[in-house]
């Protein structure tokens, strides 16, 4: 509706505050639709590849290299395949299994295929990683004609047409409740909780199904006696937030049914990481401080893509008794800059006391993620590099990433194999 | 069931219709195959150039990957799943 203005040029105008569609809306429950790949790698891999469908399939390396499952195929769970177990292990568990590296930029253009498709349904769409998306179909139910669930089972039948995977939905009037319902019947089911029945759904479910509840959360309301979400919702609010803290509120409203988070078309990450095993361990520091040179590149790289900064950088190194080292420090400003991290991830990695072990594998990831200060810093050192950076993306936005490389990582070429969108890295070669 | 990353350059026939690629026949190390069903593909930017990967069956019972990059219009195969 809109607002109502006088005839006459020479009156003032009314005053009438307007009176939009979306306001009149508020009021009626939302309708979000949650979608979930199964097994998404696995399933990427099985729908490009007829002859892996039905057969098990591990993601994660080739069943001779070291590393971990990353996904695996419905066939290899039934078999007792977890993500995390060593491929060996799962290898002499599933000895028929189909071991494959996995590749990154196959996932990205298929979940970029399931975003196209979701689009045809909403423009209110929260894509939380690769497979896994929030819908809110509530201004665009009446458009279609159709109900929730069978829009669910549409977008369900076009998905798989396109890319042969299949994947879950949960219909909800609150985000989280689209999220449990979307794992209640796996693979490429659908569950619609309505409006209204929310409490009744969520009563019998343990609490490690609500979002944020995790093994020592669950662990420690199972100290208190507190095993399904009705128990949970009758527990006092302050004696979850003397427990749990800001969390805590957040556990008893989701046990209460309530979500007040909106769908976030874009969600800053908390964490941006790239990590990397070796063929073989590795005592070559030099061979070790190019790996971590690259994958600096790697993430300044994606920051600037997605115009963000972090301030602050870690660094991870595992030796081979499977000992860990990892160190972290803030930068004294929040910075996109390939440059700026690497000095910062040198300076940690010269700071870490060295072992007589040899390294098996090695990770950055840069924290505290903001948004790209447009009004950055005039007349400084800093723009130059920028510069610099800047430059180098434009050609490799041209001419792939390794059409330009810092020399210092050429030595890379006689461990793995260049491609034009990088190095294919050791297992996981999810780290593109 | 396993595979074999191959990478190597490859004659293909193709069959350009409407903005759409549609590969017939493929000679890799003397032989010809003739692709009786493109399974799947899928396709990613690489700067300028875009690599098209497509997922065929031939005349064999093994499944092969196919990559055509617009960059210099070669083809490759990338991969072979063997059946047995």
């Amino acid at each position: 509706m809109s607002p109502r203005l006088s005839q006459s040029p020479s009156q003032p105008l009314s005053v009438n505050p307007p009176v939009w569609e979306h306001q009149v809306e508020t009021t009626r429950p939302k309708t979000i639709l949650h979608i979930d790949a199964d097994a998404f790698f696995a399933s990427v891999e099985q729908g490009f590849v007829p002859a892996l469908r039905h057969r098990p399939v591990i993601v994660g390396g080739t069943e001779d290299q070291r590393g971990v499952v990353h996904t695996a195929s419905y066939d290899a769970r039934k078999q007792g395949v977890y993500t995390g177990m060593p491929l060996r292990q799962a290898k002499k568990m599933v000895p028929d299994a189909v071991f494959l590296k996995g590749d990154f930029e196959h996932y990205k253009a298929v979940s970029q295929i399931f975003e196209n498709i979701y689009y045809q349904f909403t423009p209110v769409i929260e894509m939380t990683s690769l497979d896994d998306a929030y819908l809110d179909l509530t201004g665009t139910l009446k458009v279609h004609g159709k109900t929730p669930a069978e829009l669910a089972r549409i977008i369900q039948q076009k998905v798989y047409r396109a890319v042969g995977v299949t994947v879950s939905c949960g219909v909800g009037s609150a985000k989280f409740i689209a999220r449990i319902a979307s794992g209640v019947n796996k693979p490429n089911g659908i569950t619609s909780v309505a409006a209204g029945t929310e409490l009744e759904f969520l009563r019998p479910l343990p609490v490690e199904e609500l979002p944020g509840i995790g093994p020592r959360a669950r662990e420690s309301l199972h100290q208190l006696g507190v095993f399904t979400i009705s128990e949970l919702a009758v527990v006092p609010k302050a004696v979850l937030m003397q427990r749990f803290g800001v969390n805590g509120r957040k556990f008893w409203e989701f046990a209460n049914g309530t979500d007040s988070r909106e769908i976030k078309q874009r969600d800053l990450p908390k964490q941006i990481s790239r990590e990397t095993g070796f063929e073989e361990d590795v005592s070559d520091q030099e061979l070790v401080f190019e790996v971590l040179h690259y994958l600096t590149e790697r993430i300044g790289k994606k920051l600037r893509e997605d115009g963000l900064v972090a301030k602050t950088v870690s660094i991870k190194v595992e030796y081979s008794d499977h000992k860990r080292t990892i160190k972290a420090r803030s930068l004294p400003e929040s910075t996109a800059s390939t440059d700026a991290i690497f000095r910062m991830v040198s300076t940690l990695l010269r700071e870490t006391p060295l072992r007589r072990l040899r390294v098996h594998r090695v990770g950055l990831a840069v924290s505290k993620i903001d948004c790209l200060n447009l009004q950055a810093e005039l007349f400084t050192e800093t723009s130059r590099r920028e510069t610099i950076e800047a430059t180098m993306d434009k050609i490799r936005q041209r001419f792939g990433f390794t059409s330009i490389m810092p020399a210092s990582q050429i030595n890379l070429q006689k461990h793995y194999r260049m491609e034009k969108s990088g190095y294919v890295l050791h297992a996981p070669a999810l780290t593109r | 069931m396993s595979y074999e990353e191959i990478h190597e350059s490859i004659e293909v026939i193709t069959f350009f219709e409407q903005g759409k690629l549609h590969p017939l026949r493929f000679k890799w190390q003397g032989e010809v195959y003739k692709i009786s069903r493109v399974n799947s593909s899928w396709s990613v930017q690489e700067g300028l150039s875009r690599q098209y990967h497509f997922s065929v069956t031939a005349n064999t019972p093994d499944c092969f990957e196919l990559v055509f990059d617009t960059a210099d219009f070669n083809w490759k195969l990338a991969r072979v799943y063997l059946e047995g």
